[in-house]
């Protein structure tokens, strides 16, 4: 190696040479020579050496940096959340809280006394910006209930009516000259003027709020009190549909509806308003209600129990209600002491006089014990908390929901990723029950007690819906029967429930390598060993290259031709497809055993090129014939139709088991044949010249095949008999965009890189090695297979984990050729989705720093770590094997 | 092998199983032992079937290359030859027209054989339940709504191909194929005659691209220069305080130089509506085969020829003009039709700008590997990470590019330097630098294995010639061996440059768009703008292919623009495996 120079200690050149100069010699000089190295080239000298070495370990550096940076961004997901602050004081309610509402802000909130005190607050401080009175008439409140906004109430009263209130929150925008004078501060940020409070927002405007409150008129609903109320919003903007349902002192429950018109023309509103009694409960004696639940469009209702039931309403055909089912969620004498639907009321959560926690779906089952066929089924089981639930809020957007107890604990849940993201302390003593609400931009808690004390904490959680368990385990998804991976990232509305696991993208990505290697491995080494041992030097000059150049091949252009070329002919032609599968190995063993009758004379003369030629016409001519044969082998075999055929529907599992079961049954065959006449054959075959040799050995090989036929479909005709079908399995329904075309198409690209290294690895085992076996006497065949091959496994090893690496990468090809779905089958015939697909996919529009844009980074990470990890084993053994080599 | 190595046994192939089989006739004892070794053909040791597998992998490879660039030359070099527009009546009297594109074979479902009628049904039987179809391109999609029809041979009453067929290239709604119905020559009904057209229409669309450049470049100019003003009024508040005086002067100038602009631009767009008047006045009215007609304005056509009866000369013509307009224009039609000028563009300004990026890293670590450090553990780690570099897959450079280049160093560029355009990002999104610099990362590798290969061909006497004359190491490499190794290293920057131009997925992330609206470089101080998205060849293929209404509509420019980066690539890697064989011919001897 070059290391061997001096040139490492060029920088005692000059003091050494001047040493050796005796001064003599000097002074005999007619003109004296400097001897001493120029500063300048000292300095280039140090300088260069410097920056080649930093520049050379930036190799390093780099593959560092992408990994740590990478991390970086991913760790932040996996962290919890923290809590920014809290703040506590005294309003001046006086009487019990029923409500309280903040704004999107924490700006803003408002809490509603019992007696009709409404008191709007600034919520850092404290300090009270606005106070209305309502008026009851003397009626008492006995119930309310609000929207999912918080913004629109309903309140109960004891006289069996009921009023509807607004108390939200206005906000407009002001400009920095537009602001009115007389401002008070109310903190750094927040300044006031006659209830309404300016905040700056960055580029010199203002944002203004202001409280909405409204007092409705009463409406008669029943005689008695109502104990439980519930009120939704439903219906488009335009066209809202108001809907309530009522519980009274009598037992009776009762859901209104109110739909909404606005007359055009004239913006006069119209209201509808139907109400229907809903079959009765049929409670035992001493049993009550604790609450009852609407759906925001009203098709559903559920009441709960003291004891530990709940009741669930189908209200589809409105004016005919029906019980639906009734369903026991907690033990007996349990009472059900909250509920709440979490956003897109797919979810119930259920709060239980134990403390328990637990989630509900409205599954559709066909179950008989439901009049709907559909049944509330327990998904989750979140922690329990330590005194009964007397408190459930769903945040607006997320799947969150605040808890309190009776302890007076404020817990913070998540629940699809079953986390308990905070469990907030109170800064003082717990004075009075206490109810909670979450910020709607999910970001805080507001904690209200019935004494006028309000809590509130700020805290920041970016990604409370993932963790460990939600990338890599199984969850049950809201609307799926049961805990599944499944990958979906968006959907079309923001209520759905993002579901982010990782593992159905990496198994679409080891699915396509898999696939890709079944075709490329073989084809990849067989061509490499023929290269590198049997052709002429001149050939592989050019054949090489060439490989070369097909690496170099945009995959974009693969990927293009896969989809929009390969598929449809694969789709259209698949039987003979399968059948060139066959075939074309066939075809050239048919080649190689009458090459093998032929008599020396011929073998000699044509050895080389023309043999090359022959055997590529071989491959042309079957695959022809395959193309010709395919719709013939597919009634044969396939009742006319393969793709029929792979959903089930038709035929057996026989055809498909036999095909596969052919190259099996060969060996056995053959291993039998040699078992049992090897050395009657060898030994007679020894006695005759090689081209009738040849001959009486094709015969073998025919008689072999046919046995290997029989054999196959024997056996494939026993595992239909023992009930085995492969469909439903690696062979299901087809689809266009499948797993057998990336796995050719990718086998394209990954074939010239390992095809290469492959090479490189043979071609390196020394001369000496090959020129020892084949003066001993033998065959080039058996040089290759016995001496180069073995020598060079580590080589050949490492080659195909390089090329496996690259197939796990490979992106183009698969985005356009894959079909892009995320599921989890060997089915060879269905699409998928790898990880490197759905970040092209998915990564242009995520939003930065997003919980997807993470979990998109992770996919990243992970792909880097899966390279990393074949990529250094591979390097390691390479250099490992090239020194063995060299030694050898 | 102990049993090849054994004298006892013949070299029997498959050595494995024989050599068992014939060590158990020994060790049994036969009475006729086989230690005599018979030299005659054994064909097992020939391995004659295997040979064939091997030898059929490595033409299956072949063959797969070949048939890959055959289909890809063919379908791209066809693309642009005039076709011949066929008339074709069906059995149940409709009448279509349009270029035949392709044919092929499948078999007719059980739900469109019972609409057939008896003599059909017997047609396709005769076939074994196959038929073949064409695909024709009928166009005129404003009419239709789509572009193309299969017409199975069963359904043919009769194909024609009436000679007064024209094709017409539209700027827009893509081609139409029909007669003209009528011609309006500056405002006077005129009779169709093919010169006279073919002149108005050129006079036409020279009006045409005179629109267009006061549109693009004096208009785009004027707009680019408000939109300096808007920032400098921008940049006046930041710096000096909203409302300061300062400021009010500044944003005074700036002001009154809008207003300035303002002016100009609407001179110019007086002059854009004189000419659109003008061409208003020179019309054609096209109808299809079906009789219903079209009224467009001349300049709209931007190309038509009488496709049945146009000669082998003039199709020659056509079709060089075609590859003309497709290697010098824009897109056009949501890039289906048109040329592909800026991707072009896009690709190779790219890929100069990673050569910048690429070359200096990979030639430095290349010289650490070769020449500066001592082989051990450390270069063992180096070559790791080299070969990881090189096996990482190119869609996690892109994530990184994105990450790390575009979000965390643009966005700290744009907070220090174009504070006034935020939130806009200048530097914090995908850009030409952020993408060039993703895929200098992505390439460095095969710069630096093909920096030390020719590195080590420098033959050591050299070095040693170059130490032993008194030169420092430096010198050396400098002087001696990097010019010697230049063409090598040149070779690993052709290679590059190859993998660079062919590589989509990480640009994808990075900077990419379907339509830049304006280039990376252009007449606007300072020129060269390296924040700016760009176009690409890769990317094209991609998205015509896969994101334009109609696949099949994009499919024959998708062929030619993969034919042109095939071209360019294939170009590259041959030149640098050139170069490289070169070399070792060269260094071959070297070593004296």
């Amino acid at each position: 190696m070059s290391d061997t120079t001096p040139g490492g200690h060029s920088d005692d050149y000059g003091t050494e040479l001047r040493a050796q100069q005796s001064s003599d010699a000097i002074a005999s000089r007619l003109r004296q020579r400097d001897m001493k190295t120029r500063a300048s080239v000292k300095l280039g000298e140090k300088v260069a050496k410097w920056v080649i070495t930093i520049g050379g370990l930036m190799v390093i550096v780099a593959v560092l940096g992408i990994m740590v940076f990478l991390f970086r961004v991913v760790a932040p997901m996996l962290g919890g959340g923290e809590i920014l602050g809290n703040v506590r004081y005294q309003l001046d309610t006086r009487q019990d809280t029923i409500w309280n509402n903040g704004d999107e802000f924490q700006t803003l909130g408002t809490v509603v006394a019992a007696e009709g005190r409404v008191i709007t607050f600034h919520i850092p401080t404290g300090t009270e910006i606005a106070r209305t009175q309502w008026d009851f008439n003397g009626a008492e409140v006995t119930a309310v209930a609000g929207t999912l906004a918080r913004d629109r109430i309903a309140l109960g009263f004891d006289d069996g009516t009921v009023r509807f209130a607004e108390v939200g929150f206005a906000s407009t925008t002001t400009s920095r000259r537009n602001l009115p004078d007389g401002l008070r501060d109310l903190d750094a940020r927040d300044r006031e003027l006659d209830g309404r409070v300016f905040t700056e927002v960055g580029t010199g405007d203002f944002r203004t709020l202001s409280p909405v409150v409204s007092l409705g008129e009463s409406q008669a609903i029943s005689d008695s009190a109502i104990v439980a109320l519930d009120y939704r919003i439903g219906g488009t903007r335009e066209r809202p549909t108001l809907s309530f349902a009522t519980v009274d002192a009598a037992g009776v429950l009762r859901v209104s509806r109110s739909r909404v018109t606005v007359n055009m023309m004239t913006g006069a509103e119209t209201v509808d308003t139907t109400t229907v009694e809903l079959p009765s409960l049929g409670l035992a004696d001493g049993v009550s209600v604790t609450g009852i639940l609407l759906s925001g469009s009203a098709d559903r209702a559920i009441v709960a129990t003291d004891d530990g039931v709940v009741f669930r309403y189908d209200l589809r055909n409105f004016d005919n209600p029906s019980l639906a089912e009734q369903r026991r969620v907690a033990s007996e004498g349990v009472a059900v002491t909250a509920m709440t639907f979490l956003s897109g009321e797919e979810s119930l959560v259920v709060g239980g006089e134990d403390g328990s926690v637990g989630v509900y779906f409205r599954l559709q089952t066909g179950t008989d014990a439901t009049t709907d066929g559909r049944e509330l089924v327990r998904a989750r089981e979140h922690t329990p908390m330590p005194a009964a639930i007397v408190d459930l809020s769903e945040a607006q957007r997320q799947k969150e929901f605040s808890a309190v107890d009776a302890d007076g604990n404020v817990w913070v849940y998540h629940s699809t990723s079953d986390r308990v993201l905070f469990e907030l302390a109170r800064s003082g003593d717990v004075t009075t029950p206490s109810t909670a609400m979450i910020f709607p931009r999910s970001n805080g808690v507001m904690l209200v007690s019935q004494g006028g004390e309000v809590e509130a904490w700020q805290y920041r959680d970016s990604h409370p819906e993932v963790t460990l368990g939600v990338l890599f385990g199984r969850i049950w998804y809201e609307g799926y029967s049961e805990p599944q991976f499944v990958w979906q990232s968006t959907a079309g509305t923001d209520l759905a429930e993002p579901k982010y696991s990782l593992v159905p993208l990496i198994f679409g990505t080891l699915k396509a390598a898999f696939y890709a290697m079944i075709f490329a491995a073989p084809i990849a080494l067989m061509a490499a060993i023929y290269t590198s041992e049997f052709v002429h030097g001149r050939v592989r000059a050019t054949v090489k290259p060439m490989m070369e150049m097909m690496e170099a091949l945009p995959t974009v252009v693969l990927g293009f031709i896969a989809a929009l070329v390969l598929a449809p002919f694969v789709e259209e032609w698949i039987a003979a497809v399968l059948l060139g599968f066959i075939a074309v190995p066939l075809g050239l063993m048919v080649g190689a055993f009458a090459w093998q009758a032929l008599p020396p004379r011929i073998v000699l003369r044509y050895d080389g090129l023309p043999k090359f030629a022959l055997m590529a016409m071989s491959i042309l001519i079957t695959a022809w014939l395959a193309y010709r044969a395919g719709p013939w082998f597919e009634s044969a075999l396939f009742d006319g139709d393969f793709k029929a055929w792979t959903t089930g529907r038709i035929g057996t599992g026989t055809p498909f088991m036999f095909i596969i079961l052919l190259p099996l049954s060969y060996m056995a065959v053959a291993w039998g044949f040699r078992r049992v006449m090897g050395e009657f054959w060898r030994g007679r075959m020894r006695s005759m010249a090689r081209h009738e040799a040849g001959r009486l050995d094709a015969l073998r090989w025919l008689v072999l095949l046919l046995g290997a036929f029989v054999l196959s479909y024997a056996v494939a005709s026993v595992l239909t008999l023992v009930g085995y079908d492969p469909r439903g399995g690696f062979v299901d329904s087809y689809q266009q965009r499948n797993a057998l075309v990336v796995g050719f198409v990718m086998a394209f690209a990954v074939i010239p890189n390992i095809y290469t290294l492959t090479e490189d690895a043979l071609n390196s085992v020394p001369g000496h090695l090959r020129a020892g076996s084949l003066a001993t006497g033998a065959t080039p065949w058996q040089t290759a297979m016995w001496i180069v091959l073995p020598t060079a496994a580590s080589g050949v090893f490492s080659a195909l984990m390089m090329g496996f690496g690259r197939a796990v990468g490979e992106t183009m090809i698969v985005v356009m050729a894959a079909g892009n779905t995320p599921i989890m089958e060997w089915n060879i015939f269905s699409g998928l989705r790898t990880l490197s697909a759905n970040i092209a996919i998915e990564l242009p529009e995520a939003v930065k720093d997003g919980t997807n844009y993470r979990v998109l980074f992770l996919a990243a990470l992970t792909l880097f770590i899966m390279t990393f990890v074949l990529n250094t084993i591979a390097e390691l053994i390479r250099q490992r094997f090239r020194k063995r080599a060299f030694q050898l | 092998m102990t049993d090849i190595l054994d004298p006892k046994f013949p070299p029997s192939g498959a050595a494995g199983a024989a050599g068992t089989v014939a060590r158990e006739t020994v060790e049994g004892g036969t009475a006729r032992g086989r230690r005599v070794r018979v030299l005659s053909a054994d064909l097992s040791a020939v391995g004659e079937p295997a040979l064939w597998a091997f030898g059929g992998a490595l033409a299956l490879g072949i063959i797969l290359i070949a048939a890959f660039l055959a289909m890809v030359a063919w379908n791209g070099f066809s693309t642009f030859w005039p076709k011949p527009i066929a008339q074709v009546e069906l059995r149940d009297g409709t009448v279509i027209a349009g270029e035949p594109t392709r044919s092929g074979r499948y078999r007719p479902g059980d739900t469109v054989l019972t609409t057939l009628s008896d003599a059909q049904r017997a047609f396709i039987a005769d076939k074994e339940g196959y038929s073949d179809r064409t695909l024709y391109k009928t166009a005129n999609f404003d009419l239709h709504g789509n572009d193309f029809r299969w017409v199975s041979d069963f359904e043919v009453a009769e194909i024609t191909f009436p000679p007064d067929f024209h094709l017409f290239e539209r700027q827009q709604w893509g081609t139409f194929v029909g007669r003209v119905a009528g011609l309006t020559i500056d405002g006077q009904q005129r009779a169709f005659d093919h010169d006279l057209m073919q002149r108005e229409q050129s006079a036409a669309r020279d009006r045409f691209r005179e629109m267009r450049r006061i549109e693009r470049s004096e208009i785009g100019a004027l707009n680019h220069r408000i939109e300096q003003e808007r920032l400098a009024i921008r940049r006046a508040e930041l710096r000096h305080g909203e409302g300061s005086p300062q400021a009010e002067a500044l944003i005074a100038e700036a002001q009154a130089n809008i207003a300035g602009f303002q002016q100009e631009f609407a001179a110019l767009q007086a002059r854009v509506a004189e000419i659109r008047e003008v061409d208003r006045r020179h019309r054609v009215v096209l109808e299809d085969v079906g009789g219903r007609q079209v009224d467009t304005e001349l300049s709209q056509i931007v190309r038509f020829y009488a496709a049945n009866t146009v000669g082998p000369i003039d199709s020659l013509g056509i079709y060089l003009s075609r590859w003309w307009e497709f290697l010098s224009t824009e897109p056009r039609e949501a890039n289906t039709q048109g040329g592909v000028l800026p991707a072009i563009f896009g690709t190779v300004a790219m890929t100069l700008l990673m050569v910048i990026f690429v070359a200096p890293f990979g030639v430095i670590t290349a010289l650490y590997l070769r020449e500066y450090a001592a082989q051990g553990r450390l270069t063992s780690i180096v070559r790791i990470s080299v070969n990881n570099l090189a096996g990482v897959p190119s869609i996690v450079y892109g994530v990184f590019g994105l990450g790390f280049f575009a979000y965390t160093l643009g966005g700290s560029i744009d907070q220090l330097f174009y504070p006034e355009a935020l939130p806009n990002p200048t530097f914090g999104k995908g850009g030409i630098l952020w993408a060039s610099l993703t895929l200098a990362l992505l390439t460095v590798p095969v710069v630096i294995v093909a920096s030390e290969e020719a590195l080590s061909a420098v033959p050591r006497s050299m070095r040693e010639g170059s130490l032993a004359c008194g030169a420092s190491k430096w010198q050396t490499i400098r002087y001696v061996v990097l010019p010697k190794a230049l063409p090598g290293i040149m070779t690993g920057m052709i290679l590059a440059m190859a993998r660079g131009a062919g590589e989509v997925a990480p640009l994808m992330l990075v900077g990419v768009v379907k339509l830049a609206p304006a280039l990376p470089i252009d007449g606007f101080f300072p020129f060269v703008h390296l924040d700016r998205s760009f176009m690409h060849l890769g990317f094209h293929i991609f998205d015509v292919g896969f994101q334009s209404r109609n696949s099949e509509a994009g499919k024959p420019m998708v062929f030619v623009t993969t034919l042109l980066l095939l071209a360019l690539i294939v170009t590259m890697n041959a030149t640098a495996i050139t170069i490289r064989n070169r070399l070792k011919k060269r260094y071959a001897g070297g070593q004296f």
